[in-house]
C-alpha cells in the first residue's frame, strides 16, 4: 500500500507507527453530525492540541494533507527519496529575498514538519515576550512568560526531551527528563570555538531519546534527521501526539487538503470541505481550528472568504497573512586538519546562545543563536554548487573535505514587516485552490544581525585553526507570523487564547500566531501554545464561554 | 509493551523474587551453625578462594567489558590491550586459587594480582588524562561520554580482591589471622564495602545517564550501598550483633542475585536499542553493558567472605580473650 495513494486512517483503525505491520483502532466520526473539533494539519500545533482535546472529551476529527508514514517501514536512509516529506506543492516566491520554500521549512504528513525537523527543544528567552516594551523592537505577546515556561516544562517532560544537566543562560529551568547526548567532533569543534571566544556552550536540547522509550529505541546517531527519523527515536508529533490523540480517541484523516472553511448565516464557521480519496468532503463541525503553518493557514483563511467574510476569515484588522516572519539560517563553514565527520548524529548537537541572552555590543535587535552542523552529502553537494557553483572535478575535488568540514549556523531572528505577506495568487495548485503568494524581503536590522553573526561565528571557526572560512550569506529556514496573536482584533488576527477576534468559533493553533519569532527553533513554542489553548478551551467550556 | 506501569511490575516482581531467593538461601545456611573452639584453617582458605572467586568474577567482568569498549575504540592505542591482557591474568590467578586449597599465598598469584590492580590504577589515570584534554574539561558531556572513570577501577577491584585472598592465606596458620594489620574479617569487608560504593557510584553516573527510564535502575544504586553500610557496621561493631549479621548477610545475598540479574536487565535493555539483539554486532556497544553487573557479584561474595571470616573471629573471641590482653590489637604484621 502507497500511503501517498491510499489514506491509511481508516476503516476504524490507524497505523501504530511504533510497531511494524501494526494498527491501532482509532474512532471515526460521521460526516454530517458536528464534532466538537475539526482540526486542519496535524505537525507542532495541530497534533498537540488534537491530543489534549480528545483526552478532555471533546470529540475531534484533525486533517492532514499529508500521508501518514510508518517510519520503521517507509523510511529509506536515502536524501532525495525521502523528499517525500517536504510541502513542495507550488508556491510563488516573491519580494526582495524570494524564499525557497520545501525542504528547510515546510512538511506535509501527519506529524507535519516536526516528521523532517532536527529536533531542537529551545525556550524562548523571558523577556521575548514583551519584546517590545522590554528591548524595544517588535511587538508585545499577550503571553506571560512564566505561564508559558510552565507550559514549556510540560513539553519537555512530554517528549522526553534529552538536555544538558545544567543550562548556562536565562533563568535556572528544571532539569532536562533526558539526559544530553553524546556531543559529536562538530559540536565539541563548536564548544573549541566558544572558548576561544570567551562564551558558554552547551549540548543542544533534542527532542530525539538519549534512553529507551516505551516502544522507542535511543537515538543511534546516524544523522538522517531532516530526512526523517527512521528508528522512532525522534520524538515527532507523529510518534508521540498523533498516537496519543488516537487512543484518546481523535480520529485522523490522512491525505485530506481542506480546501476551505464554510461559514453560515452567523457568520460562524460550520465545518470544512476537504479533498478525499478522489472527492470533496464536507466534515461539520462546532468549532474549526487552522494549523497549516504560516503559509497554509492564511492561504486557507483568506480562501474562505464569503460575503459575511469578504476580505477572508478572520480578517477584519486586514493583519491576516500579514508579518510574515523567517528565521535567518546563515552558516560559516570551514576545514579542519583533523577528522570531524560532521554527519555522525543529529545535526546540531552543540549550541550557543550568548547572543539570545547578551544585549551589550549588539546594533541590532533581536537575537541569534548559533548550532554546530552536519549536514549529510547531497545536501553538502547543494550547498557547495548553490553557493559556489561547484560543479564536475572541482566538486568533487572540494567533497574529499567532507570528513574534515565544520560549520556554524545561525537561527536567527528577523523582525515582523508588513510589507512580507502570504496573498493568493491567480495560479492554482492540483486541488483546484488558489496558491500562495509569499513575499518576503530583509529588513536592515535583519542584515545586521546576520552580519554580526557571520563575523563573529567566523572568528570562531578561525580560532580553532579552520581553513578556507567562507560564509553562506542567504538561507532562512522556520516561519512565523501571519495571524498573529495581540491584545485587540484592531492590532492581531487571534487573541492569547489562540481564538479568532472575529469569528470567535475559528482558532489558529500553529507558528503562523507567534507576533515575534526570537532567536530559538520554534517547535517547542508552537507545542506549549497548543497544550495552553487546550487547557483554555476547557476551562472556558466549563464557564460556558466557548 | 515497555510501558511505564509494565516497567514498574517487573521492577517490583524482581525485587520479590530476589528478596524470596536471598531470604532462602539464608535460612538455609543458618540452619547449620558451626561451632569450633580452635582457629580453624579450612575456614579461611574457604574465605581466600570465595576471594579468588570473586576476584575472578570482577576479572572477567573487566576482560569483557574492556574488550568490547576498547574494540570500539579500535584499540588506537596500544595501551588498550593491556586491560584486557591483565584482567585475562587476574582470571588465570583465580581459576588457579579456586582450585588451590593450600594454606600459603601463592607468588604468582600475587604476581597477577599485582598487575591487574596496577593496570587499573594507571587505566583509571588514563582515562582520567582523556577527559581532562577534552574542550570544556569535567563537564557532564565527558563523565557520561568519554572514557568512563569507574570502570578500570574494577580492575583495580579485581586485584585488591585477590590479593587480599592470598593474604588470609597466609594469615590461616597464624592464631590471630590479620589482613593488613586488621583482623581478616575487618579488612576484607571494609575493603568489599568501599568496593561496593564505588561501583555504585560507577552505576550511578550511567543510569543518571539513561534518565532511570526504567525503575529497576535505581535498585543498583540502593541495595549496594545498603550493603556496603550494613558490612562496615557488621565489621566495626564488634562481635555482638547477631541481628546485624544476618541483616547485613541477606543485603549481602541480595546485592549478589542483583549482579547477575543486573546482567539480565541489560540483556533486556539490548532488545529495546533499535534492531535488537539481531543487531548485537551495534547494540552490545550502544547498549547497556552487559558485563558490567556482575561486579556487584563479585563483591557481595567477597562481602558474604568477610562474614565467614567475622564469624570466625567471632568463635574464636572467647578463646583469643586472654592473648589479646598480651598482644596490642593494632600491631602490623
Ligand atoms: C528541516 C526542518 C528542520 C527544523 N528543525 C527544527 C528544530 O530543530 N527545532 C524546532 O523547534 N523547529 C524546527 N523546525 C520547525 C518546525 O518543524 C516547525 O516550526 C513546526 O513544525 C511548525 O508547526 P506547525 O504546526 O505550525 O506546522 P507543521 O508542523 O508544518 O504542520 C502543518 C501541517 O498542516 C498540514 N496542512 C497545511 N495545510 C493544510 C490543509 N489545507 N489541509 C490539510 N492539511 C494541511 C501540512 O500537511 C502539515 O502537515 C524545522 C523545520 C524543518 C522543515
Ligand atoms: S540520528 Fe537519531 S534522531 Fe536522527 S535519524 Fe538517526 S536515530 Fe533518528
Amino acid at each position: 500500500m502507497d500511503a501517498l495513494e491510499t489514506p491509511r486512517g481508516r476503516h476504524g483503525r490507524a497505523p501504530d507507527v511504533l510497531r511494524p505491520g501494526a494498527w491501532l483502532p482509532m474512532r471515526e466520526y460521521p460526516q454530517n453530525e458536528p464534532v466538537d473539533f475539526v482540526i486542519v494539519g496535524t505537525g507542532a500545533g495541530g497534533a498537540p492540541l488534537a491530543c489534549k482535546l480528545a483526552r478532555a472529551g471533546f470529540s475531534v476529527v484533525a486533517f492532514d494533507a499529508g500521508a501518514w508514514w510508518r517510519p520503521l517501514e517507509d523510511f529509506a536512509s536515502d536524501e532525495a527519496h525521502q523528499a517525500k516529506l517536504y510541502w513542495l506543492d507550488e508556491r510563488l516566491c516573491d519580494g526582495d529575498n524570494p524564499l525557497k520554500l520545501g525542504s528547510n521549512n515546510s512538511g506535509k504528513a501527519v506529524g507535519g514538519s516536526t516528521v523532517h525537523f532536527s529536533m531542537v527543544s529551545l525556550r524562548f528567552r523571558p523577556e521575548w515576550f514583551k519584546s517590545r516594551s522590554l528591548l524595544g523592537y517588535g511587538v508585545d505577546w499577550p503571553l506571560d512568560w512564566r505561564e508559558m515556561w510552565r507550559y514549556y516544562r510540560e513539553m519537555e517532560q512530554a517528549l522526553k526531551i534529552s538536555g544538558p544537566v545544567t543550562y548556562p543562560w536565562g533563568p535556572k529551568r528544571p532539569r532536562y527528563p533526558y539526559r544530553q547526548h553524546e556531543v559529536n567532533g562538530a559540536g565539541l569543534a563548536l564548544a573549541r570555538a566558544c572558548d576561544a571566544l570567551g562564551v558558554d556552550w552547551s549540548p543542544t536540547p533534542l527532542a530525539t531519546l538519549s534512553a529507551p522509550r516505551g516502544d522507542a529505541p535511543p537515538c543511534v546517531y546516524r544523522g538522517f534527521c531532516v530526512s526523517g527519523c527512521s528508528t522512532n527515536a525522534k520524538q515527532s508529533a507523529l510518534t508521540t501526539w498523533i498516537p496519543w490523540a488516537v487512543r484518546a480517541g481523535a480520529e485522523i484523516r490522512d491525505l485530506a487538503m481542506v480546501g476551505r472553511v464554510e461559514t453560515g448565516g452567523d457568520g460562524l464557521a460550520s465545518g470544512v470541505h476537504y479533498f478525499r480519496e478522489g472527492r470533496w468532503q464536507f466534515q461539520r463541525a462546532r468549532h474549526v481550528v487552522v494549523a497549516g503553518y504560516a503559509i497554509e493557514t492564511p492561504r486557507l483563511l483568506l480562501n474562505s472568504a464569503s460575503a459575511r467574510h469578504p476580505d477572508g476569515l478572520a480578517n477584519r484588522s486586514g493583519l491576516l497573512g500579514r508579518n510574515l516572519m523567517v528565521q535567518t539560517n546563515n552558516a560559516v563553514w570551514g576545514h579542519l586538519e583533523e577528522e570531524v565527520r560532521w554527519y555522525k548524529g543529529p545535526p546540531s548537537l552543540a549550541l550557543c546562545e550568548h547572543w539570545n541572552y547578551e544585549d551589550r555590543g549588539k546594533d541590532f535587535f533581536g537575537g541569534y543563536c548559533f548550532m554546530s552542523q552536519g549536514p549529510l552529502p547531497a545536501a553538502w553537494v547543494a550547498t557547495q554548487t548553490g553557493n559556489h557553483g561547484l560543479w564536475g572535478q572541482a566538486l568533487v575535488d572540494e567533497m574529499r573535505h567532507y570528513n574534515h568540514q565544520v560549520g556554524l549556523k545561525i537561527v536567527g531572528e528577523t523582525l515582523p514587516q508588513e510589507r512580507n505577506r502570504v496573498t493568493l495568487a491567480d495560479e492554482h495548485d492540483q486541488y483546484g485552490l488558489p496558491v500562495a503568494r509569499v513575499t518576503w524581503s530583509m529588513g536592515d536590522n535583519d542584515r545586521r544581525l546576520v552580519a554580526h553573526a557571520l563575523d563573529f561565528m567566523g572568528r570562531g571557526l578561525d580560532a580553532i585553526g579552520a581553513r578556507d572560512i567562507w560564509s553562506e550569506a542567504e538561507n532562512t529556514c522556520h516561519l512565523g507570523g501571519t495571524a498573529r496573536m495581540g491584545f485587540d482584533a484592531d492590532s492581531s488576527v487571534v487573541d492569547a487564547d489562540c481564538r479568532s477576534w472575529d469569528v470567535r468559533n475559528l482558532w489558529v493553533c500553529d507558528g503562523s500566531v507567534f507576533p515575534t519569532v526570537g532567536g530559538v527553533n520554534p517547535s517547542l513554542t508552537i507545542q506549549a501554545i497548543a497544550c495552553r489553548t487546550a487547557d483554555r478551551i476547557v476551562a472556558l467550556a466549563a464557564r460556558g464561554d466557548l | 509493551m515497555a510501558t511505564p506501569h509494565t516497567l514498574r511490575l517487573v521492577t517490583l516482581g524482581a525485587t520479590a523474587l530476589m528478596g524470596a531467593v536471598a531470604w532462602t538461601w539464608q535460612a538455609r545456611e543458618t540452619r547449620a551453625p558451626r561451632r569450633r573452639l580452635r582457629p580453624d584453617t579450612d575456614v579461611l582458605v574457604e574465605a581466600a578462594r570465595t576471594l579468588n572467586r570473586s576476584a575472578g568474577l570482577l576479572a572477567l567482568a573487566v576482560a569483557a567489558d574492556s574488550a568490547l569498549e576498547h574494540a570500539r575504540g579500535d584499540f588506537h592505542n596500544r595501551a588498550m590491550y593491556t586491560p584486557l591482557a591483565t584482567s585475562l591474568l587476574s582470571l588465570l590467578a583465580s581459576g588457579h586459587g579456586h582450585r588451590d586449597d593450600a594454606a600459603a599465598a601463592h607468588r604468582l598469584r600475587d604476581g597477577c594480582y599485582l598487575a591487574a590492580g596496577l593496570t587499573g590504577l594507571v587505566g583509571s589515570g588514563f582515562h582520567l588524562y582523556n577527559v581532562s584534554k577534552r574542550p570544556g574539561g569535567f563537564g557532564w558531556t565527558h563523565l557520561f561520554y568519554a572514557a568512563p572513570l569507574g570502570a578500570p577501577a574494577a580492575l583495580v577491584l579485581s586485584g585488591l580482591l585477590g590479593y587480599y585472598g592470598e593474604r588470609v592465606r597466609d594469615a590461616a596458620g597464624d592464631r590471630v589471622p590479620r589482613v593488613f594489620g586488621l583482623p581478616a574479617g575487618q579488612a576484607v569487608a571494609l575493603m568489599c564495602a568501599a568496593g561496593l560504593l564505588g561501583t555504585t557510584a560507577e552505576a550511578g553516573l550511567l543510569h543518571f545517564r539513561g534518565a532511570f527510564q526504567n525503575p529497576a535502575m535505581y535498585l543498583p544504586v540502593t541495595a549496594p550501598p545498603v550493603s556496603a553500610a550494613l558490612l562496615a557496621g557488621t565489621a566495626l561493631a564488634g562481635p555482638h550483633r547477631p541481628g546485624l549479621r544476618a541483616l547485613s548477610r541477606l543485603w549481602l545475598r541480595f546485592t549478589t542475585l542483583l549482579g547477575l540479574a543486573g546482567s539480565a536487565f541489560h540483556a533486556y535493555g539490548i532488545t529495546r536499542s533499535h534492531g535488537g539483539w539481531s543487531n548485537w554486532r551495534q547494540n552490545l556497544h550502544a547498549g547497556p553493558p552487559l558485563p558490567a553487573p556482575p561486579s556487584f557479584t563479585g563483591l557481595a561474595l567477597a562481602g558474604l567472605a568477610a562474614h565467614a571470616l567475622l564469624d570466625e573471629e567471632r568463635h574464636l573471641t572467647p578463646f583469643h580473650a586472654r592473648l589479646w590482653r598480651r598482644r596490642p590489637a593494632w600491631r602490623l604484621p
